[in-house]
């Protein structure tokens, strides 16, 4: 049977220094991606990397981002990410690194992923929290975390 | 799921940069890195102040050292030593890299990146090492600030490759600000650009450092079966509790 199949590459934006800057939309991931992979691999990445490849979603508060790609060209695509330096938004420039975190064959299998990892983010984060209030609440959304709704309300702090 | 390694963090004298770069690769899923005070042959040697920048999780920081020679006999005043975990070297001249590879007592020796390779990499000097448990290193932080390094490091990358068929090579960051890291999972990708097979980029980050590791604890050891432990350190005694297997387990034996 004749089938596409894409591979989703999910990744994480991780920012030094401020939440805020987490204002981010899609057209900044997909030029800098583009960007560079031409870069890194010439004409032949940037013409693969306009075949099949678009960002799928993109989740403000948490960073994390969902890139589709052919399955037969995603090593390439995936090979220039660690080359992203930063990410130009509006004219201002966001130093930033993008740290891929799984890659799947469906969106649903990543956001099975994501769920788990999101519920390992948050028992790290109960450690560290300062108030009796914040820790209730923490403990609520790890029991609510479930694949379908997907809750997560949570920053990262980092 | 693997121990992933970052065995080269670049040490800073600004406490707090290096604090926030550790807290980086702890959540980036790094178990274990160690901060690399490089000394040049012309300075001084530098204090050994192990850092510990406060375990708020539970990542292992080791120290290591980075010896940058040009001529044999610059290496080896053996007591300090002794104070890291791991000691590397930076060869710069051909005879200098058959000798590091043969016979200094070095768990890491380091690839240039930076610039062209003055020498080339000739196969029974790295035959040599592969059986003494010697690891290479190739570092990808330069990669990443400079497109000219870039080409520097995948060349010379390459030509080790080609010499050593993937074999006890690690890959490491150089990172000196946070913004440099890079996750695991896409540093064994970045393996598939240096000539590595997907097998073997994932070991280079993983059983690799390991590896390393193992090689720099033994050299502390006589011969990996005995070892000294100073009784006042808790930090050393909880690692003597794992040198009675390692010990046993270790199966590089040095000298």
């Amino acid at each position: 049977m004749v089938r596409l199949k894409s591979r989703y590459l999910l990744c994480e934006v991780c920012v030094s220094d401020r939440r805020n800057l987490s204002l981010l939309d899609d057209r900044a991931i997909y030029t800098a991606t583009k960007a560079a992979v031409a870069r890194a691999h010439g004409d032949y990445g940037a013409a693969l990397s306009s075949l099949g490849f678009s960002v799928k979603y993109l989740n403000a508060h948490t960073g994390i981002v969902f890139l589709r790609c052919r399955k037969s060209h995603y090593r390439l695509i995936w090979s220039a990410l660690p080359f992203i330096t930063s990410l130009e938004n509006r004219g201002q420039r966001v130093p930033c690194f993008l740290n891929c975190l799984h890659v799947g064959g469906t969106i649903r299998t990543c956001q099975k992923f994501l769920v788990r990892y999101n519920t390992q983010q948050l028992h790290r984060m109960l450690p560290l929290c300062q108030s009796e209030a914040e820790r209730s609440e923490i403990r609520k959304s790890v029991l609510s975390c479930t694949l379908k709704k997907e809750a997560d309300d949570e920053e990262e702090d980092e | 799921m693997a121990v992933f390694m970052d065995l080269n963090i670049t040490y800073t004298t600004d406490k707090k940069r290096l604090r926030s770069v550790i807290e980086t690769a702890a959540h980036l899923g790094y178990s274990t890195v160690a901060i690399n005070y490089v000394v040049d042959l012309q300075q001084k040697k530098q204090v050994s102040s192990s850092v510990f920048p406060g375990k708020s999780r539970p990542i292992k920081v080791l120290n290591r050292l980075t010896v940058v020679a040009s001529d044999p006999s610059h290496f080896r005043p053996n007591a300090e030593y002794k104070a890291y975990d791991l000691v590397a070297v930076y060869p710069t001249t051909e005879k200098l890299f058959h000798a590091a590879c043969m016979t200094f007592d070095v768990d890491i020796i380091c690839v240039a990146v930076i610039e062209k390779q003055p020498f080339f990499f000739k196969r029974s000097p790295i035959n040599g090492a592969i059986e003494r448990g010697v690891f290479f290193e190739i570092s990808y932080t330069p990669a990443i600030r400079d497109s000219t390094m870039r080409r520097y490091t995948i060349a010379n990358a390459i030509s080790l490759m080609e010499t050593c068929k993937g074999k006890n090579v690690i890959v490491t960051s150089g990172a000196e600000k946070p913004l440099e890291l890079r996750g695991p999972y896409d540093i064994a990708n970045l393996g598939l650009l240096f000539g590595l097979s997907e097998g073997d980029g994932k070991a280079a980050i993983s059983t690799n450092c390991r590896a390393v590791h193992l090689h720099g604890e033994t050299r502390k050891t006589a011969l990996g079966i005995v070892h000294t432990m100073k009784k006042d350190q808790p930090l050393t005694e909880r690692q003597e509790e794992e040198h009675a297997p390692v010990s046993k387990r270790a199966k590089i034996e040095t000298v």
